[in-house]
């Protein structure tokens, strides 16, 4: 324990060339060094299951890798490396993510130079796939079709998220947030070796790229990385439409989908018309967290613990999109007493029902949650990765800062911007 | 006051360990430059406990399976209300959780420790139990036992542990089930915490940057328990080493089949260093015939067999270890079939020594990166603490494990005659 400790969450731009920005958080805080590497769309039915597709079949083996067990050999070799990817959605972006972390090299008898050998095998596996006749090799591309539709299929097994992101992908079907990130299986079947390739081009000349390299990494092994990513051949970057956060709703939607479950779901989805850049949603966290965002807050002391409804409940902003979501399991015959007791926590919060407690237990759990990030490498990174997207520069003190001055009328104010839009069920057959 | 450190200086990580006069062992294990601070006080005392003998008693008593979860519920509920509110007000987060064989509590803050922490002894040593509030508790258990219900990865696997066992209490749900929680009452309630929640049977683990000898002074002043109390006799059923079924079926609304199976474990030591280098040389053996680099892993893979869902791990306690893997399989016996082609073809070609060797040190590796998490190394450090194990011994195992060690496992725990399967299928 002789090493000083560097102080939290030193990021910084490094470099920015060709749509490419590398930053680094340097920390010797933790036990291994990272890097993620972010590709961004946004979402549209023309791209996403090509941007699912992708990752997936990259993964698959690259110039010298060429499979799985290729890889996964020199993952081992290099002291247990980890590597994954895959696609997510913030707000209406579609994020392509290439993760490598692995332990520093004075765990892994001092000479190791994992850092240099870890980022070319990400390159490797990104900028050089495994290719026939010029397109990716087609029993790869058949075979990672099949199982991403199998991804998709698979959602109905997990209930709890599946109640969750269903409620908010009907009430935005007819908005880009309504597509799943891992695609749709019609578009799928489009999709062969040369149009996936088509479609790779695209990505790797075209998407804006946010590189992270976490850990205690020195300027050297910085330079190798961007000289390296400075050879990626890119034409001109797109520029990513701006989200619109605001919709009113003229009528609440109700929708009930059946299936063979024990427990029922009942979520609810709301328009909070904030915008993520401006100052009125530190408001809307110190809202969210005073009607559902924790053991303090009026859905879990007032559905679980006073009524005894739901073991779970809770309620969830969609930061990008301008969301909020409240979902609980609770028994499929109580679904009228459950929503009116969570209609009356709604009421509550609009009237300013609000007691001491629940306002400064919201606020102490927001300030406990942001310094709890800087624990975790990957929370960090995630951390920034957002901060890009709503287009803020704030750091984790500035948002403590800046939620600790909202008041109780800033919540109340906030409160009436909310619309519910959709109300969906999910019941037994 | 009598503070033992140990300094693991390959890894950077140190312990400070104290024994009160109850017998409570006390571990710090400080994080420099960490903003959380995670304080577990835990009991030996899990789900598969429902059968025992109370100290300076003589007849067995048998409780209702779900118990000691249901207890851990009812501990948050203090004469002025609920704990966690005072948690709340705090800013940190408390949580328990019940496993088969520890019960524990834990909060997690970002600041006032102390005071959290005084929360923390305070709630867990003083119950005050209702009949009213065990009334209540029934419809959130009945709550979380529904949403379980419908959980297909976890009926999956209390499946397989239904196929590995016939008596053995693991293979019961945790929270046990809606009929088996209606009869527990205030009074079973107390008996379970008195005969369990003794300071002897619990430790109190703290992951952060903290003050040891401060953690310490606040565990001497606060519990005032001064004698340890005699052992608690814990009744197990007989179990025989046959497998109890050799395939179990369930149908639930998944998209497509859904499979665990694996080899119930028998001959095994279930204390201290015998029984860690077990498990350190079943997981790698289950990398090294499963694993991403594997032959086998990589032919399911192509054939469509298994998917990106497919995970194994190996499980080990007093009374039962079992190694178990699965995902999603449109032919779940069809990998099973390979499974076994596969084993018995390693047994007549033998283990690679090279790939023992890439695989131990890649799990070592991979040993060192969970000590960036505060919440990783107190839920770990608990999980093998009642079996005699301190969780830095882990580091020592991967250089004392030998291969010829590996290879008499490898023909131990893989008898095709003790391979279950459980398989979900939908509806």
């Amino acid at each position: 324990m002789t090493n000083t400790v560097l102080s939290e969450n030193q990021i910084s731009e490094i470099a920015s060339f060709n749509g490419i920005k590398v930053y680094q958080i340097k920390t010797n805080k933790f036990k291994t060094n990272s890097i993620n590497i972010f590709f961004h769309d946004n979402l549209s039915r023309e791209n996403a299951s090509k941007n699912a597709l992708l990752p997936a079949v990259l993964r698959r083996g690259s110039v010298n890798f060429p499979t799985i067990q290729d890889i996964s050999l020199y993952l081992e070799e290099l002291y247990g490396a980890a590597f994954d990817c895959g696609v997510t959605k913030k707000g209406e972006n579609q994020i392509v993510q290439f993760y490598l972390d692995f332990i520093s090299d004075k765990y892994a008898n001092g000479k190791a130079d994992l850092t240099n050998k870890a980022f070319d095998l990400l390159f490797e596996i990104i900028t050089q796939p495994v290719t026939e006749n010029g397109v990716f090799k087609k029993e790869y591309m058949e075979q990672e079709a099949k199982k991403l539709k199998e991804l998709i299929e698979s959602r109905v097994n997990d209930k709890v998220q599946y109640g969750v992101d269903k409620c908010l992908e009907v009430m935005c079907e007819n908005e880009p947030f309504g597509i799943f990130d891992y695609g749709n299986i019609e578009d799928i079947n489009k999709i062969d070796a040369a149009n996936l390739h088509d479609h790779y081009k695209y990505f790797l000349e075209t998407l804006p790229v946010y590189v992270f390299i976490s850990g205690d990494i020195v300027d050297e092994q910085i330079n190798y990385i961007v000289d390296k990513l400075k050879k990626i051949n890119r034409g001109n970057i797109k520029t990513l439409p701006q989200v619109s956060v605001e919709k009113h709703v003229s009528e609440v939607r109700e929708v009930t989908e059946h299936m063979n479950v024990n427990q029922a779901k009942l979520s609810i989805g709301f328009r909070t018309n904030t915008d993520p850049k401006s100052e009125e949603y530190y408001k809307l966290m110190v809202y969210n967290s005073i009607l559902g965002g924790g053991l303090h807050s009026k859905l879990f002391q007032n559905v679980r613990e006073k009524n005894a409804m739901a073991y779970y409940v809770f309620s969830r902003l969609e930061k990008f999109k301008g969301l909020m979501v409240i979902s609980g399991g609770i028994e499929i015959s109580n679904k009228d007493k459950a929503y009116d007791v969570i209609m009356k926590q709604l009421e509550d919060m609009k009237n300013g029902v609000i007691s001491d407690y629940e306002f400064e237990a919201s606020i102490k759990s927001i300030e406990t949650g942001i310094n709890s990030l800087k624990d975790s490498q990957l929370q960090v990174v995630d951390f920034n990765l957002s901060q890009i997207i709503a287009g803020t520069q704030d750091s984790p003190d500035d948002i403590i800062e800046k939620v600790k001055k909202v008041t109780r009328q800033d919540v109340i104010d906030v409160a009436k911007k909310i619309e519910m839009d959709t109300v969906y069920f999910l019941t037994s057959k | 006051m009598d503070i033992k450190t140990i300094e693991y200086k390959n890894i950077d990580e140190v312990m400070h360990t104290y024994e009160h006069k109850s017998g409570l062992k006390c571990f710090v294990i400080p994080k420099k430059g960490y903003s959380k601070k995670f304080a577990t006080f835990a009991t030996h005392y899990g789900s598969i406990n429902n059968e025992f003998i109370v100290p300076e008693e003589t007849d067995v008593t048998r409780v209702p399976d779900g118990i000691a979860h249901f207890l851990e519920h009812k501990l948050f509920e203090q004469k002025d209300g609920s704990v966690m509110d005072k948690f709340s007000q705090l800013g940190s987060n408390p949580n328990a959780y019940t496993s088969f064989a520890q019960t524990a509590y834990l909060f997690s803050c970002t600041d006032k420790f102390e005071d959290n922490f005084s929360l923390l002894l305070d709630f867990v040593q003083n119950p005050y139990i209702t009949e009213e509030s065990v009334e209540k508790e029934k419809g959130i258990i009945g709550q979380e036992i529904r949403m379980y219900d419908d959980n297909a990865n976890w009926r999956v696997f209390f499946n397989l542990l239904d196929a590995f066992y016939e008596k053995n209490p693991v293979k019961i749900d945790i929270a046990g089930s809606i009929e088996s929680i209606s009869k527990i009452n205030k009074d079973i309630l107390y008996k379970c915490y008195n005969t369990f929640y003794h300071p002897s049977n619990m430790i109190i683990v703290v992951v952060g940057d903290v003050d040891a000898a401060k953690v310490f002074e606040q565990i001497e002043k606060t519990i005032t328990v001064s004698a340890s109390k005699p052992e608690i006799k814990r009744i197990f059923p007989d179990e025989s080493d046959k497998l109890n079924k050799s395939y179990v079926e369930q149908n639930l609304a998944v998209s497509m089949p859904l499979f665990q199976m694996g080899y119930k474990d028998v001959g095994f030591a279930s204390k201290g260093m015998d029984c860690l280098m077990r498990e350190t040389a079943v997981k790698i053996l289950l990398d090294m015939i499963m694993g991403k680099s594997s032959k086998l892993y990589n032919e399911l893979y192509n054939e469509g067999l298994i998917n990106n869902s497919f995970e194994f791990d190996y499980s080990i306690e007093e009374n039962y270890a079992y190694s178990a893997f699965g995902g999603e399989s449109k032919d779940p016996l069809k990998v099973k079939e390979r499974l076994l082609e596969e084993i018995s073809s390693l047994r007549d070609k033998g283990l690679s020594m090279e790939t023992y060797e890439r695989i131990r040190r890649a799990n070592k590796g991979r040993l060192v990166k969970q000590l960036n998490s505060v919440e990783r190394i107190s839920h770990n450090f608990v999980s093998v603490y009642f079996k005699e194990i301190n969780l830095f011994d882990y580091m020592e195992v991967y250089d004392k494990i030998t291969f010829e060690y590996v290879n008499k496992v490898f023909e131990e725990h893989f008898s095709a005659d003790r391979l279950a399967m459980s398989v979900i299928k939908p509806t």
